[in-house]
């Protein structure tokens, strides 16, 4: 604040003695005339060793800049750092590299639409950190989230789109693919899914064992912390948990909503949806799943302030059992990511367990009892987590269960896949063990099977619209010509992913949300850039150092 | 000497409460935001400003500190940022898998050791001193990350001899110590981790060996033992070996803190659950009070170790005696 009193006292003085003829304080003459220099950038980037790509294609568009006359530098920062800066109250950066992960629930275009863009989220400690923010586009936002029909919300989300590629409030630079391997001697029958990859709810369910040993070896280089739903915080145990427990809507391979432990659901009216439950479902205990039970898992959920769900619980006003298998839900406002990203994703926990605990978000939950397709057999934290099939389940599954292995590295589980101790990886192989298992060396590798899918999470460079330069619509776009995104893409990942571009925040890999008729600036072009400034009344002065369009 | 251990103790707790204050003030010093580890950035504002003050972590420093204290007092870490669970409970869970394949290693190292540096200081100036002394700081000087691959290519993956990876064989269901601990499953898993550590650690035995064997075998007393026509072996070992022990045991009882460090790559490399692990991965998530609690017990058993040398001096050396 005080800086900028006293810079502004100094502007003024430089001011008067311009005034008062005192030419000897500026430059050349024709400066004068010029527009304010282009203040100096820093890009907060990533740490070479936390992420590369960001690291060099932050590092490749510092050098073009400054090639066209702009004062600009990267600055590597730590990830919690770096988080500091971005949801911190001073708001204090420029501009920065950070990518979104392609998490399920993303698949909904919600989160890249409305969390991210819209202008009610531009304050410090809010998503939209880009600050942007244009009230056509958030028309759009809070009309896509309102609407209950999908097909008009699909228009709604095609049309924010168009708006995000036009204004370019971020630049997206790649997104990564998700390769994974699995043992095709073993099991066949494998489900993929954009953003999931192989060990998604559907393919511990569908897969299809080829020899006598039924058990499914699932290998991950992630440790899982815990079994509470409550306390569960990371994408990793709710890959377990969604098997262990039940959910009232699941999302199909082709992202579209199923009711699962439930016949189906009635949208009454925009803010009241009626869930009818499945009335042949019992918990691994034998004791019957009610709609009590549904009721009391939600109510428990938001009573308990479950961070991971908070904004998906958030529109949930009332919970009412109605008849015996109807639970309705009331909700404050109209909120259609309610059966793609609420239902899709809250466990369905049985009250008469539940309700005995006295901290239910410190509970250990060292046996869980769910509904799901499989039940807990055994946990060793940081080594393995032991399923088997649930064989009361309402639909046939033909592995005898599965075991989670937990690896401390990479490394570890290529050697396991080359010993034929693992079936399935649950991560995406690092570009090295992709070119291993793709040069198959001495034939090891004959019986792996490797998949691909695209991610829907992207990495991206972020601005700071509320300062000069990027406050400028011309210069974002004349960015988007500096970004080489088939460098990013074939050089520094192999072309396991797919390019980025302009605004773009919903990728080709999502089919159902994605507009393909969106034009998008996503072509390497410096040439171009430079007209684009010129254009826009950009000017370089005596020094060669860009300068502001006049006001 | 019972006066003395009281002493050593009580200068051990106050050391003990030093070490924690740096630690405390250290990890707080790091910059970044610990909440930035423990939930996804896309989650509200206010849900976030909620952990901050679930964990403490609004309050003043200094409130932090004396809440700390407190605690520690009473042995209680607190509960783990990250895993939400007791840090106690943690440490306890992966510190025996630790413990064991440190003892293991060091036991292997120290038999070697001792054997092997007696042997070289009584051989001095032949080829096989030089082909001992070579071979042992190969193995120091090679990461051990790297001689760990090389172990798993050649007997987990080549040979199919032991298994490379893990503690037992997946899908195995134990519960107690006994029924996880004394099989003949881990004890298969335990071999190759175990060598690489060994192989690790020898060259601290053996070298120390060697040069305090050279100065004993000069003394007086060896002479007399020869002229008395003792067997070779008896003098090396029986006469010469229990006097050049001392540096060796001083030196193994502060090694076990180093030891614990150089776990951490060898754990990684064989998938072995243990703390070593953890403490790197507590450290990068800005998990305070795990971090704060491994570090302080690797620090309290180092010290403890220290002790252990101290008494064990009088046992080996009648000539020492404390007062």
């Amino acid at each position: 604040m005080i800086k900028r009193v006293t810079l502004s006292i100094f502007l003024v003085i430089v001011l008067l003695i311009t005034a008062c003829g005192g030419k000897e304080v500026v430059g050349p003459d024709n400066d004068v005339e010029m527009g304010d220099l282009v203040p100096s950038i820093t890009i907060l980037s990533s740490l070479p060793e936390a992420n590369m790509v960001n690291y060099e294609m932050a590092q490749e568009l510092v050098e073009e800049l400054q090639k066209l006359g702009v004062d600009i530098k990267a600055e590597p920062t730590d990830f919690a750092v770096l988080l500091d800066r971005l949801y911190g109250e001073e708001g204090d950066y420029d501009a920065y590299t950070i990518g979104w992960s392609g998490r399920v629930e993303r698949l909904d275009p919600d989160m890249f639409i409305h969390s991210i863009n819209h202008s009610d989220n531009a304050d410090p400690g809010g998503n939209n950190t880009n600050r942007y923010r244009n009230s056509a586009f958030d028309a759009l936002a809070d009309a896509q989230r309102q609407e209950m029909d999908i097909n008009k919300r699909r228009e709604y989300v095609f049309q924010a789109q168009q708006i995000l590629a036009e204004d370019v409030p971020n630049i997206t630079l790649y997104s990564r693919a998700n390769v994974q391997v699995y043992d095709k001697e073993r099991f066949d029958n494998v489900v993929n899914i954009p953003g999931e990859g192989l060990f998604n709810e559907w393919t511990p369910m569908w897969i299809n064992p080829l020899t006598e040993d039924k058990i499914l070896r699932v290998a991950s280089n992630i440790n899982l912390d815990t079994l509470n739903p409550l306390a569960a915080k990371s994408v990793y145990e709710w890959r377990n948990l969604r098997l262990i427990y039940d959910k009232l809507v699941r999302l199909s391979p082709e992202i579209e909503p199923i009711p699962w432990a439930a016949t189906g659901w009635d949208v009454v009216n925009d803010t009241t949806i009626d869930i009818h439950l499945r009335d042949d479902m019992k918990f691994h205990d034998g004791v019957q799943v009610t709609a009590e039970d549904v009721k009391y898992t939600y109510e428990l959920f938001i009573d308990r302030k479950v961070e991971y769900f908070a904004s998906f619980l958030a529109p949930i006003d009332s919970i009412e059992i109605t008849d015996e298998n109807t639970v309705r839900f009331g909700l404050k406002y109209p909120y259609a990511p309610f059966i793609t990203n609420t239902l899709t994703q809250i466990p369905i926990l049985p009250k008469h367990i539940w309700e005995n605990i006295d901290d239910p978000n410190e509970y250990a939950n060292e046996k869980p009892i769910g509904s799901g397709p499989f039940i807990f057999e055994n946990f060793r934290r940081g080594e393995e987590l032991v399923v088997k099939t649930n064989k009361e389940y309402f639909e046939e599954i033909k592995i005898d269960g599965y075991i989670f292995n937990i690896f401390a590295s990479p490394e570890g589980v290529l050697t396991a896949l080359e010993l034929h101790n693992i079936d399935m990886v649950s991560y995406d192989l690092v570009p090295a063990h992709i070119d291993l298992i793709k040069n198959n060396d001495g034939g090891k590798y004959n019986h792996l099977e490797m998949t691909e899918a695209q991610d829907i999470g992207f990495f991206y460079i972020g601005f700071n619209l509320d300062r000069e330069p990027f406050n400028n619509k011309d210069f974002r776009i004349a960015l988007s010509y500096l970004v080489d995104y088939d460098l990013a893409l074939d050089v520094h990942l192999n072309g396991y992913g797919s390019r980025g571009g302009g605004g773009l925040v919903i990728n080709a890999a999502n089919e159902y949300w994605y507009n393909p008729a969106v034009p998008i600036y996503d072509t390497y072009d410096p040439e171009r850039a430079k007209e684009i400034l010129e254009e826009a009344g950009f000017t370089w002065d005596s020094n060669g150092k860009l300068r502001m369009p006049k006001e | 000497m019972l006066g003395f251990i009281m002493k050593r103790i009580f200068t051990m707790v106050i050391m003990i409460l030093l070490v924690s204050t740096m630690i405390f003030f250290l990890f707080r010093t790091m910059p970044g935001d610990p909440t930035a580890f423990i939930v996804d950035p896309s989650i509200p504002k206010e849900a976030r400003d909620q952990l901050l003050e679930r964990y403490g972590l609004n309050d003043s420093l200094w409130k932090q500190y004396t809440i700390f204290l407190k605690d520690l007092v009473r042995l209680d870490f607190g509960n783990s940022f990250f895993y939400g669970r007791p840090v106690t409970v943690i440490i306890k869970d992966l510190i025996p898998a630790t413990l064991i394949l440190m003892f293991t290693a060091m036991l292997f190292a120290y038999i070697i050791g001792i054997l092997g540096g007696a042997w070289m200081a009584w051989k001095r100036g032949t080829k096989l001193e030089s082909f001992g002394i070579t071979i042992s700081l190969i193995f120091r000087s090679a990461p051990s990350f790297w001689v760990g691959l090389m172990m798993i290519l050649i007997f987990a993956v080549r040979l199919k001899w032991f298994p490379g990876q893990g503690m037992r064989t997946s899908g195995y269901t134990g519960e107690t110590f006994r029924e996880i601990f004394l099989t003949l499953d881990f004890l298969k898993h335990l071999i190759l981790p175990s060598i690489v550590a060994g192989l690790y650690f020898v060259a601290t035995p053996l070298l120390i060996m060697r040069n305090s064997m050279l100065e004993v075998l000069s003394e007086d007393y060896i002479e007399m033992a020869h002229a008395k026509g003792l067997k070779e072996s008896k003098i090396l070992y029986r006469h010469a070996a229990r006097n050049a022990l001392l540096p060796v045991i001083t030196a193994g009882a502060l090694f076990i803190g180093s030891a614990m460090g150089g776990l951490v790559l060898i754990e990684y490399v064989f998938s072995w659950p243990g703390l070593g692990r953890e403490i790197q991965r507590a450290v990068v998530r800005h998990d305070y009070p795990l971090a704060q609690g491994a570090f302080i017990i690797i620090a309290s058993l180092v010290m403890f170790m220290n002790l252990v040398a101290d008494v064990l001096y009088v046992i080996l050396d009648p000539r020492i005696s404390y007062k």
